[in-house]
């Protein structure tokens, strides 16, 4: 693997070594460089935005190199899917086997306004990444899986993940994102789901990096006419999180539902944006996002619902409920509605912070659970109302072992 | 129902306090501000040299301070534009209303205001553009020390309790806007209320705006001493001009261990006032502090007051309600920060917008490390009338300790078909429907509003839904 170690790590001159590497289509070529200049002239947040007031990025490590090469992504695909015409693979090796394919959807929407400078970057440099693509049509039964890995301890990593379901195609995609041990650098992924008309989508990311890691990106989520868009952020690992999330309801009769869980300790920082974008009539979309905060963890969500002047009959919520399971622990949940329509069929927010109630925990501990043992229980029980709503059984599985890296087991021994 | 004066009743539908006085002031300072303004306002008021330099620092940080960029749209406002001292009358407050100059007089006659000070109310004063012209409360409660008068006044007549307690709660450099204030600021109530005195009567103060292009500064700052009770109700309302004025007050309470202070606001300002305004209370152990906000008129509202809750159970409360009509934006809220152990507080926010209108909910709770056993609740709920108006809802929540209760909800709705159908059914015109579906949404907090301003509240959400569609 070649490393490229330059002054400000990511210029146009380390982009255009990555497409000579590569031998990329003059395409990509051109795309690079169109997103570079739209990085360029959209510069990072100062920290006076709003979105951008609770976490800092003077630490952020942007000047660690850049590997030219990606590590393999690791997939799975079943065989079936495959025969049906389903893409699951990197996105290197995408471009190189269904480059028109690629090219219709790669880069083609700008991404969530709080992140638009990291949305451009990843644009342009990414040198690793996935593309899922279901056909017109086609229903995937099972879970896809694809894992993505910064594959040095040090390096500033900006992986692109596609996923594109045609109309009325039905697709379920586990995301993991992981790191080396020790790790320090910068994962920039973003994440772009195209959801057209009729097709049902569930796209899960989980992200264990570890906590030297910065995880600063972005994800936008475009929602079809008559689409059921259902995600799931889980964050448990990183230094410091700082993810822009939008997802847009452009078609009429889309259903869009948020889930995001966070389990913090030490010293993270986890900070959310979300926009819900309700731009069409008849559209839902719901967001939960349940954080439970330990040690000297601070969680900050701020999430604007946004009902565009003049559709009608939407429907949407945003709720954001906030454990604090130490005195250190803090959060600054803050639902935002911005309502330019008057025709709404429902909108509203809640938001709530706080310790384990005493009368729950002693509830617990009076059937004979010593006092940890019941605070892991009630942490499960808290997640559950995420939790419960994944149907998928990979999927669940999977994020409750990775939180209970963070919760501890919850095998009871009573 | 009665209204305080029987005259406001007969006036048509619109703003009724669009009339203004002809009568010239006599004092007018040139439009603009600049440290000679400043300056010449204290020298003017025979202040102490301490008044006078906290004046000119202020007026430094004023300069120093860019405009808020969130919030309200505030470009239209032209600081050089604007008269900072305009008044017609340097003899100081009259105690009788016979003093009162004949074409002021005529002015409060028109609000009502004697009518109802002799039916409701302990204590009355008036600001007219920059100066108190009335001030009085009732003898028993003089006799036990309690203090009401213009701000001016109480500089000079209780220096030691003033320097005190001014600036405390809202220093000079706090906020531009706070910091303009301290650089110009001219009459206001100061109200003291000594150990365990209680009150009973509300305190009342009417401020008017009559000059074009007038900026009102006043100040007020209210003392409850230990144990004490007051509920201080003031209310604003200025003529209707083509161009804009600016009101920007500075509001400081104090309440001290074990009292209860209750300020309530209905802001009537014309459509043409910018009303950015800085209130802040402290409450102190097992002080209670309650704001009751109301905002229907002006161009622009921004304001937010505030409780920092100090001591151990202490208690704040919010009641905000906001109604934006064409052309208006109330941009309120309220906040509260948990500076102590087993504190409580609650915000409840009503807005409604019509026809252009924007409302936005502002609003922060914040609790610090170590107030353990807090507790908050926010409960914001708006209601939106027409396809152009708009309602945002910003709620700040900073939470820094483990071992509290917080929670904030809202809704948004609009008057539901079915409710006006049924209404409609039962022989009610759409407006006068959508005015039932309004009071009954505005209902929780109207109901803690004194009997005259609750009818008078009413009264006005009828001429602001008068022509609404549902």
């Amino acid at each position: 693997m070649t490393l490229t170690q330059t002054a400000s790590a990511l210029d146009a001159e380390a982009i255009g070594r990555i497409s000579d590497r590569h031998d990329e289509p003059a395409w990509l070529r051109a795309l690079r460089a169109r997103w570079w200049q739209a990085a360029e002239q959209t510069p990072p947040p100062t920290g006076q935005e709003e979105e951008w007031r609770r976490t800092s990025l003077d630490n952020l490590p942007r000047d660690a190199g850049l590997l030219l090469d990606a590590p393999q992504l690791e997939t799975h695909l079943p065989s079936d899917a495959a025969q049906a015409g389903v893409i699951l693979t990197d996105l290197r090796t995408a471009i190189r086997e269904h480059s028109q394919l690629v090219e219709r959807y790669l880069g083609r929407v700008s991404g969530p306004a709080s992140h638009a400078h990291f949305w451009a970057l990843a644009q342009a440099a990414w040198t690793g990444g996935l593309f899922c693509y279901v056909p017109r049509g086609v229903s995937v039964d099972g879970t896809l899986v694809a894992r993505q890995t910064m594959a040095r301890a040090d390096i500033n990593f900006h992986p692109v993940s596609l996923v594109v379901a045609e109309e009325g195609s039905s697709v379920t995609l586990l995301e993991e994102v992981v790191s080396p041990d020790g790790a320090t650098g910068w994962y920039g992924g973003i994440v772009d789901v195209q959801a057209a008309q009729g097709a049902r989508v569930r796209y899960a990311n989980l992200q264990q990096l570890g906590d030297g890691v910065w995880r600063v990106g972005a994800e936008r989520v475009v929602v079809g006419q008559d689409a059921v868009v259902i995600t799931l952020n889980a964050e448990v690992g990183s230094k410091v999180t700082k993810l822009g999330l939008d997802v847009l309801m452009t078609g009429k009769g889309g259903t869009s539902k948020v889930l995001g869980l966070l389990a913090a300790g030490d010293d993270q920082q986890i900070d959310i944006n979300t926009v819900q974008d309700l731009a069409a009539d008849h559209t839902t979309s719901d967001l939960l996002y349940l954080s439970a905060l330990y040690d000297r963890a601070h969680a900050s969500f701020y999430g604007v619902t946004n009902v565009r002047h003049g559709t009608k009959q939407t429907s949407s919520y945003q709720e954001c409920r906030n454990l604090l399971l130490s005195p250190q622990a803090g959060a600054e949940p803050i639902p935002v509605l911005e309502i330019a329509a008057n025709d709404i069929l429902r909108c509203g927010h809640g938001a709530t912070a706080g310790a384990i109630d005493p009368t729950t925990l002693f509830y617990a501990q009076s059937r004979g659970l010593d006092a940890d043992a019941a605070e892991r229980m009630i942490v499960r029980g808290f997640f559950e109302q995420v939790v419960a709503k994944v149907e998928d059984e990979t999927i669940r599985e999977r994020i409750l072992a990775a939180l209970a890296r963070r919760i501890g087991s919850t095998e009871a021994n009573s | 129902m009665a209204l305080p004066n029987p005259a406001l009743s007969q006036i048509p539908d619109g703003y009724k306090f669009g009339w203004h006085d002809s009568e010239q002031p006599r004092t007018t300072f040139e439009k603009g501000i600049s440290a000679e303004v400043v300056a010449e306002i204290s020298r003017i008021k025979d202040e102490p040299t301490w008044m006078t330099d906290l004046r000119l620092k202020a007026y430094r940080h004023f300069e120093a301070r860019p405009m808020p960029k969130w919030g309200a749209d505030l470009a239209g406002i032209d600081f050089q534009d604007i008269y900072y001292y305009v008044t017609g009358n340097s003899d100081g407050a009259a105690q009788s209303w016979d003093d009162v100059p004949d074409y002021i007089r005529r002015t409060y006659d028109k609000l009502g205001i004697p009518e109802a000070e002799k039916k409701y109310l302990a204590g009355v004063g008036g600001q007219y553009d920059s100066e108190v012209i009335y001030h009085n409360i009732r003898e028993d409660l003089e006799k036990q020390g309690v203090i009401f008068m213009g701000t001016d006044q109480a500089l000079k007549e209780h220096p030691d309790l003033f320097r005190e307690h001014f600036g405390t709660v809202i220093p000079a450099n706090d906020n531009k806007l706070a910091a303009l204030n301290t650089a110009v600021w001219s009459g206001g109530s100061f109200i003291y209320v000594p150990k365990d005195v209680h009150v009973e009567l509300p305190l009342q103060a009417y401020f008017r705006i009559n000059t074009q292009n007038m900026g009102q500064f006043e100040r007020t700052l209210i003392i409850a001493d230990e144990g004490s009770s007051v509920h201080y109700v003031e209310g604003c309302t200025a003529p209707t001009y083509s161009t804009a004025s600016l009101h920007s007050a500075v509001v400081e309470i104090i309440v001290k261990k074990g009292a209860r202070v209750r300020y309530t606001t209905i802001q009537n300002w014309s459509s043409n006032v910018y009303n950015l305004v800085t209130k802040r209370a402290v409450a102190h152990e097992d002080a209670v502090m309650e704001w009751v906000d109301g905002n229907l008129g002006s161009k622009v509202t921004m304001k937010y007051p505030s409780i920092y809750l100090l001591g151990e159970r202490a208690h704040g409360e919010v009641l905000s309600i906001a109604f934006a009509g064409d052309g208006q934006h109330q941009d309120a809220g309220g906040k509260i920060i948990h500076a102590a152990p087993n504190t409580t507080s609650l915000i409840t926010s009503k807005s409604i917008s019509k026809g252009t209108g924007r409302t936005s909910y502002r609003g922060l709770i914040k609790v610090y490390p170590g107030c353990e056993k807090s507790k908050s609740t926010v409960r914001c709920d708006a209601l939106i009338l027409s396809d152009e108006a708009r309602s945002d809802t910003y709620p700040y929540m900073e939470i820094d300790e483990e071992d509290v209760t917080i929670g904030h909800e809202a809704t948004v709705s609009k008057v539901g078909s079915e409710q006006l159908f049924y209404l409609m059914s039962r022989g009610l015109s759409e407006a006068e429907a959508s005015a039932m579906i309004v009071n009954g949404f505005i209902e929780p907090i109207v109901k803690e509003l004194p009997m005259e301003y609750a009818v008078e509240m009413n009264r006005l959400i009828q001429l602001q839904m008068e022509g609404a569609v549902g």
